[in-house]
């Protein structure tokens, strides 16, 4: 399985079980793919996690939960390096980026209000 | 882009666009139908307008409070029995219903009048009752009825009453999802911030999104009791009305209609910097999830796994029962909003059922961004259907049973297909475990009914036969089973009681002596 086969499978994973990627505008998608997915990337490379806010702490949870769930569905996660973990972690982040954000057809992501 | 052209919609071009199949391979970047939009003047839509978005799905829930539409009585429809959101106050909010009773006469010299004797009388009429909510309608918006005015004028000369206008007639937007926004953004800009609420934990959340269906709300509360949670306020099912005035106190919002509600858990982020966090409460895998993130978040993650250890175990062979009953079916999965995700890859997981189409009747892009992710490959999706379309789907897609409103759901009856009521439940609530295993029964009950085998048949062409006798639902759901499951002492079918809230209302919970020395 090359890395594009393993991204989408993760990719599928947050798309049939996850909520957090789908907030309502551009701004907010975008920062909860980043703190959810950088929190998750420093769980699965064993990396101390911030937890200085009420926000971090709801990213962590997300996060938790995620990266528990690859741990036990993907085996070959187990047999990647922190650096490869690192890189396919961008990998999917850049490819949630893009099919909620970047890519979206969601004509409400760019409304300035809520 | 997967567009589906309906055969008959295709005197209105426009509808194309709100509909797509998911194909193989295909994304969101490439299937996403349109949506939230007007509906196409020729399309019979099954939408409710703001008004009925904003009293009827959002303000009537909270049950404290004297809801009174400013408008023709016609407007106040969608209350005696057509909702279920029930309250631990008798039902005050479903017993009565209140209205101006607008006329022609008051169209043309105005009713603020009218609406001041109103809601005096009806303050008087029920003396216990202190808290109202006054709903702008289409008439009363029209003709420039001051509603703010007469209700300042009203807490001007009765201090002990506390009024919250909702100015969401029915024409503001193009369905009842308009009334959703603007009723959030109404009571978080008049009343969130008004009552500063007693802290009694550490660990203090408000639900939003939540609207009491069947009880669902008493079913969460009972988790979040035993997790020693305060829930500050419920938005707004069995919420009450001053509760609901500080929300601005709660440490964390915890979100499940992000449709109806999100608005306003973005606005106290915004403003008073609480989180959101999202939940699906429908489901085992999923509610497990919820509460473990819940507890986490708080440092409590050992209370919440509890829970789930205790209901899984208790729960689990009763849901194993049906699912081996109910794989393969397929199901139309047709909500207004919410539903459409929050079911669309539980029930498959966990009931077994194929989900061959989504619809929503009021959903935005991002609802169906939701759906379509979570449904199965070569679903149909389609966005604000009308009637004719749902037939059609219907009749091209073969569903064993659908989940939808009732509307489309006595139609879907006609053609011979089984419903199930997706707003207000059959024999809910559908929440929690034990709720989870009550649809998936009901789920079975719909399709394996006799009485619906006996109308599959057509007296007019199909022959009938003469050798078979009655036929129960064992007989018809075993027929094809194997005897490892038909005779398992493990899984058996639902045990629990006909009302399965009556023990919740007298149950004593746990008290956590460190989190009262912390509670701020």
């Amino acid at each position: 399985m090359d890395m594009k086969e393993k991204i989408e499978q993760l990719v599928d994973y947050i798309m049939k079980n996850c909520l957090w990627q789908f907030h309502s505008r551009a701004w907010d998608r975008k920062d909860q793919n980043a703190g959810v997915l950088t929190k998750a990337t420093q769980i699965l490379c064993g990396e101390a996690v911030e937890l200085e806010t009420p926000t971090d702490r709801c990213f962590w949870v997300d996060a938790v939960c995620l990266a528990e769930a690859y741990k036990s569905r993907y085996p070959w996660l187990a047999a990647m390096s922190k650096e490869e973990i690192k890189q396919i972690m961008q990998g999917l982040h850049e490819r949630m980026d893009y099919l909620t954000i970047t890519g979206s057809l969601n004509l409400e992501l760019t409304d300035q209000h809520y | 882009m997967p567009y589906h052209e309906f055969e008959c919609s295709k005197c209105i071009p426009e509808r194309k666009k709100h509909a797509v199949i998911k194909g193989p391979g295909e994304d969101l970047t490439s299937a996403l139908p349109q949506g939230y939009l007007s509906t196409i003047p020729g399309s019979i839509s099954e939408r409710g307008c703001a008004y009925c978005g904003a009293k009827h799905v959002i303000g009537t829930p909270m049950k404290d409070v004297i809801h009174l539409s400013h408008g023709p009585i016609g407007c106040t429809y969608d209350t005696w029995q057509t909702k279920r959101y029930i309250s631990d106050n008798d039902n005050f909010q479903i017993k009565n219903t209140f209205a101006t009773d607008m006329k022609e006469k008051h169209i043309i010299f105005g009713a603020e009048k009218l609406l001041k004797q109103t809601i005096i009388e009806a303050f008087k009429a029920f003396p216990a009752i202190k808290r109202m909510s006054i709903y702008q309608t289409c008439a009363s918006a029209l003709i420039g009825d001051d509603i703010n005015a007469i209700a300042a004028e009203v807490m001007e000369e009765m201090p002990e009453v506390d009024i919250f206008v909702c100015n969401s007639p029915g024409f503001a937007g193009p369905s009842q999802s308009g009334g959703h926004h603007k009723i959030n953004i109404a009571w978080l800009n008049q009343k969130v911030g008004t009552v500063e609420p007693k802290i009694t934990s550490p660990y203090v959340i408000n639900y939003v999104g939540e609207y009491n269906i069947q009880g669902d709300q008493h079913v969460m509360m009972d988790y979040f009791k035993r997790m020693g949670i305060q829930v500050l306020s419920t938005f707004t099912g069995n919420g009450s009305y001053d509760e609901l005035r500080g929300m601005h106190r709660a440490h964390l919002n915890v979100l499940e209609c992000a449709r109806s509600a999100e608005y306003i858990c973005n606005e106290l982020k915004k403003r008073y910097g609480i989180p959101r966090l999202d939940i699906d409460a429908f489901g085992f895998t999923t509610l497990a999830e919820g509460l473990r993130k819940i507890g986490m978040f708080f440092g409590i993650e050992d209370r919440a796994q509890a829970i789930i250890d205790e209901e899984t175990a208790r729960w689990k062979p009763e849901l194993d029962w049906y699912k081996e009953r109910l794989r393969g079916k397929k199901v139309c999965l047709w909500p207004g909003g919410s539903k459409l995700w929050h079911w669309a890859n539980v029930v498959h997981e966990e009931f077994g059922v194929d989900v061959v189409s989504v619809y929503t009747k009021f959903g935005h892009q991002g609802d169906m961004e939701k759906g379509i992710s979570r449904c199965q490959e070569g679903a149909l999706a389609i966005d604000d259907p009308n009637e004719l379309e749902g037939l059609e789907a219907m009749d091209m897609l073969k569903p064993d049973i659908i989940f939808t409103g009732k509307r489309p759901g006595e139609v879907a009856k006609k053609v011979r297909v089984p419903y199930l009521n997706a707003h207000a439940y059959h024999n809910g609530p559908w929440k929690g475990w034990e709720g989870w295993v009550r649809f998936a029964r009901d789920i079975y009950n719909g399709i394996y009914s006799p009485i619906h085998q006996l109308a599959l048949l057509d007296i007019s062409k199909d022959e009938i036969p003469t050798d078979k006798g009655f036929e129960t639902q064992r007989m018809l759901s075993d027929r094809d089973l194997s005897e490892d499951i038909t005779a398992s002492t493990v899984l058996h079918q639902y045990s629990g009681k006909y009302d399965c809230l009556a023990e919740l209302s007298g149950k004593t919970y746990p008290r956590f002596e460190t989190d009262l020395a912390h509670a701020v």
